[in-house]
């Protein structure tokens, strides 16, 4: 069930567009992230999904409802909304108004609001800065604050701007832990930016990527890691080897790919002549000290150019005549007796090849 | 949302506070004028006058205005003013009588239909103070010629010569100015011909405060001077002249131009003021401290001079 | 300077024989500036909150005025005022001319621009993010601007105490409006001004050193009673 929907939202201002044609769903008790560089727009949508700014361009609907069409009505759609900012925000009171304030705005009565706050100290284990000034707590304390601030109204939709960007390690955990705790107990739909692509992995359940204002790609984390859909996700989501290359022939499904003067076998819709990248994951790549049969279609003689060791793997950069990437356990380095500069052969099937446009 | 609550609550307490003790503050002891720091609803009604300076500087009212409030059972509120802008007052109906000393002002003021039942209850001498020293030499001569000689002197030395003007459109002025013109001199000329003229811009008592300050002449009727002998060194050197005659008189603002007037109020002041007994108690008035009485009342008809009251103007009850 | 030490004397004299005119003039001046300060601030306070939290044309124009007339000229004000609440003005059926409530309209005048200035000066002090977490945690426009109010009290109280000040020391508007009639509008000031006139200058200094003493006085309260929220 679609909680949140967005047509065509664009958002401009002073001349400059900042988002165009952001269309996208988020289904209930979904996960969603939104990766991409500083300043492709993520802070600004979230805003806009918030209902802080008025979109220039596009609808934004939830719960099938349109926001646009009353302040009323946006008042209490955002009442059903929490967002926790980038920069951990605390008024200037104890810990305590800090947390109840979303109920005290929202009339509650004073029983209600303690119970609720005491619980949200709990949750977010603050027990005991009940009385201390907001203002003077850590970053990390505060954004736990600002957490249980924003979870103590039990929204629908939780907003999420980066929350652990600026934080130590510790805080971070403690704050993904309370974050994943929640969104289990309490099936809250949650839209979480970040640049942090392994926290996007970790924790989402669908991936858009959002690059100078637009959305690239929406999909699964596998989706998005494997299959990138154009040259700037895949060089923001880190694929190691894109290579550019033309199609010079066609038989069925199978291309042959015309790259640096060599060729490359793939799979792909495309057809003779177009322009395109040829993405391979350094995971597929096999290297093997002779020319063997198999049933790889790409083999390649290189030169060992770079060797670096990451814990128990081994990333290797093969020159053979472009750049490639591949990777191995230390244990298989060793056992090849590997080392730079040394005459190796690199192979990966048709079928490991991804190409884009 | 109940925190504002609080800080109003918290202020409006305060104010209330501070409106009921300041309340129940006694009157204060010396003069018996009832007063009240902030009185909201006043039980009493209010009866405005405005009064030329010379007569608030010998503190005439501050002896007057008590025995007033009680007879009547008024509050009455003195504003202090020349001549000049208690008139204009009146013509704005800001107050309910006017008490002044310039009779042609107040001829036009009468004429032009503001003030009506005008009485004279008072009258005294301008004299014309200066430095012992007497630097223009104008000790005993006429009014008229004192002002030609010092016109003179000030313009040759004004260092030494120095003459200090109301400057304010008061009685006093409008006195000086008469002056001025009976000594054949023009008074924009005067008032252009040189630092030893000074406006001073202020009332009765703070101008002798300023020509004694300065060393300089003044024309000042001799009520306020002697009431403000004690911080002068200056002394009276020209007291003799018919012109010197200063009458005081009060008006009652007039009803049928101003809508807001008090005119039976105002009425009963006037005829107390005339009455036999405030024409007794402001014919001794000063004779304790000072030596002999500030003001001679008009009653009894003892201003004999031109320009005194007629009997009808000084004596008959207004209705 | 011997009139400085007298006139120090003379105060501390007046203060504890608790002289009753002095005290009534002391509680006047305080019940006057604090009720002008009170209702300017009521008008201030949210008009300063909506200029400064809506963006019009015009509004840097509009600021600049308000700051222009902190520097208005007391006499002025009380000229300006006495024209509209004279018998003969706009104003005149409501008789108010030489009342203390006549002071009390000249005071708030006076500090109007004030208020407002240091109000949108306060706010603009407070970060934007603050309305951000305000309205996302569910606040209506409304209690978000006060709660920026609130964040923003130090300042704004800081507001309240210049007002004050400015209100309790003026004498311009008080002479002209009030007249400095003994028992019903006389106030500190132009009480002072009267004895400074009248030559009492050691007098008049008693009363000038009370007057500071009272506005210390206030600040501190006032300052004590914000440190407690």
């Amino acid at each position: 069930m679609t909680l949140l929907k967005t047509a065509q939202l664009g958002y401009g201002a002073d001349c400059k567009t900042f988002l165009r044609n952001i269309t996208f769903e988020v289904e209930r008790a979904e996960v969603f992230a939104l990766i991409g560089p500083t300043g492709a727009g993520k802070t600004t949508l979230l805003r806009l999904l918030n209902l802080l700014d008025t979109p220039t361009s596009g609808k934004i609907y939830f719960n099938g409802q349109d926001t646009a069409k009353s302040t009323q009505l946006r008042l209490h759609i955002r009442r059903r909304m929490a967002m926790v900012f980038q920069k951990p925000v605390v008024f200037n009171s104890s810990v305590y108004e800090n947390i109840a304030y979303p109920l005290k705005v929202r009339g509650c009565g004073r029983k209600e609001i303690q119970t609720r706050v005491e619980e949200m100290l709990q949750i977010t284990d603050l027990k005991g800065y009940e009385k201390r000034r907001a203002r003077t707590l850590s970053g990390g304390e505060a954004q736990r604050v600002a957490l249980a601030r924003a979870m103590i109204a039990r929204p629908e939709l939780l907003l999420l701007d980066e929350p652990t960007a600026n934080l130590d390690p510790v805080s971070v955990s403690k704050i993904e832990e309370v974050l994943a705790n929640t969104i289990r107990e309490q099936k809250t739909t949650v839209i979480m930016a970040t640049h942090d692509m392994s926290q996007g992995q970790r924790l989402a359940d669908m991936i858009g990527v959002l690059m100078n204002g637009e959305i690239l790609q929406i999909g699964s984390p596998s989706e998005i890691f494997c299959s990138p859909s154009n040259k700037e996700v895949a060089e923001f989501v880190g694929v190691e080897n894109i290579l550019s290359g033309i199609i010079s022939q066609k038989d069925g499904a199978l291309v042959t790919i015309n790259v640096d003067g060599a060729t490359i076998e793939a799979i792909s819709e495309f057809a003779v002549g177009d322009k395109i990248y040829v993405i391979i994951r350094p995971e597929d790549i096999t290297f093997t000290l002779a020319k063997e049969t198999s049933s790889a279609r790409n083999v390649f003689q290189g030169e060992i150019a770079r060797m670096t060791t990451v814990g128990q793997l081994v990333r290797i950069e093969a020159d053979c005549g472009f750049l490639l990437l591949g990777v191995v356990t230390k244990r298989s380095a060793e056992e090849l007796n590997l080392n730079l500069g040394k005459k190796i052969y690199a192979s990966f099937k048709a079928t490991a090849v991804h190409v884009i446009k | 949302m109940r925190k504002i609550n609080y800080y109003l609550l918290t202020i409006l307490v305060l104010l209330s506070l501070l409106i009921s003790f300041a309340g129940c503050v006694p009157a204060s002891k010396d003069e018996g004028v009832s007063t009240t720091a902030f009185p909201v609803v006043t039980a009493k009604e209010r009866f405005k006058i405005a009064t030329t300076t010379s007569l608030y500087d010998t503190g005439l009212w501050y002896y007057l205005e008590p025995m007033f409030e009680k007879k009547y059972n008024v509050e009455m509120d003195i504003v202090y003013a020349g001549t000049g802008i208690a008139l204009e007052y009146g013509r704005r109906g800001d107050v309910h009588a006017v008490v002044v000393h310039d009779r042609a002002a107040e001829d036009k003021f009468i004429a032009d239909g503001y003030g009506i039942n005008r009485r004279y209850f008072a009258y005294n001498f301008f004299i014309i103070a200066g430095p012992p020293s007497d630097p223009a030499g104008i000790k005993d001569m006429s009014p008229e010629d004192a002002f030609k000689k010092l016109a003179e002197e000030g313009k040759k030395n004004p260092d030494k010569v120095k003459f200090v003007s109301r400057g304010d459109n008061s009685g006093t002025h409008s006195k000086e100015k008469l002056i001025w013109s009976k000594a054949g001199l023009k008074y924009e000329d005067v008032q252009r011909s040189g630092p030893w003229y000074i406006e001073a811009g202020k009332g009765m008592g703070p101008c002798l405060l300023m020509a004694n300050e300065q060393g300089s002449y003044i024309l000042a009727d001799i009520s306020t001077f002697l009431a403000y002998k004690g911080k002068l060194d200056l002394v009276p050197l020209v007291e003799k002249g018919e012109i010197f005659l200063n009458v005081y008189a009060a008006m009652a603002i007039n009803p049928d131009k101003i809508s807001t007037a008090k005119l039976q109020m105002a009425n009963n002041f006037i005829n107390w003021l005339i009455s036999d007994e405030i024409q007794k108690i402001i014919g001794t008035y000063g004779v304790a401290e000072y030596g002999r009485s500030l003001f001679y009342p008009t009653a009894g008809g003892g201003c004999k001079l031109p320009g005194c009251p007629t009997v009808d103007e000084y004596s008959k009850p207004v209705q | 300077m011997s009139e400085l030490w007298e006139a120090f004397l003379q105060a501390i004299q007046l203060i504890v024989t608790l002289n009753s005119e002095v005290v009534e003039i002391a509680l006047r001046s305080l019940a006057i500036s604090a009720t002008a300060v009170v209702l300017a601030s009521l008008v201030c306070i949210p008009a300063g909150g909506l200029i400064h939290f809506r963006n019009f044309q015009g509004k840097r124009v509009l600021i600049n005025i308000i700051q222009t007339f902190y520097s208005l000229p007391t006499v002025c004000i009380g000229l300006f005022v006495f024209i509209f609440i004279s018998r003969a003005g706009p104003l005149g059926e409501l008789g108010l001319m030489f009342t203390p409530a006549a002071v009390v309209i000249g005071q708030m005048v006076l500090i109007t621009p004030i208020l407002m200035g240091l109000t949108i000066s306060a706010l603009s002090g407070v970060d934007k993010a603050i309305k951000d977490s305000a309205l996302s945690s569910g606040a209506t426009e409304f209690q978000a601007i006060w709660t920026i109010i609130k964040e923003a009290r130090f300042a704004v109280v800081a507001a309240f105490i210049m007002g004050f000040g400015r209100a309790i020391s003026e004498v311009g508007a008080a002479i002209i409006l009030g007249g400095n009639i003994r028992g019903y509008t006389r106030v500190l000031t132009t009480a002072i001004s009267l004895e400074t006139q009248k030559g009492e200058l050691v007098l008049a200094l008693a009363l000038g050193i009370i007057l500071i003493a009272l506005a210390l006085i206030i600040n501190v309260i006032v300052n004590l009673a914000l440190q407690r929220y």
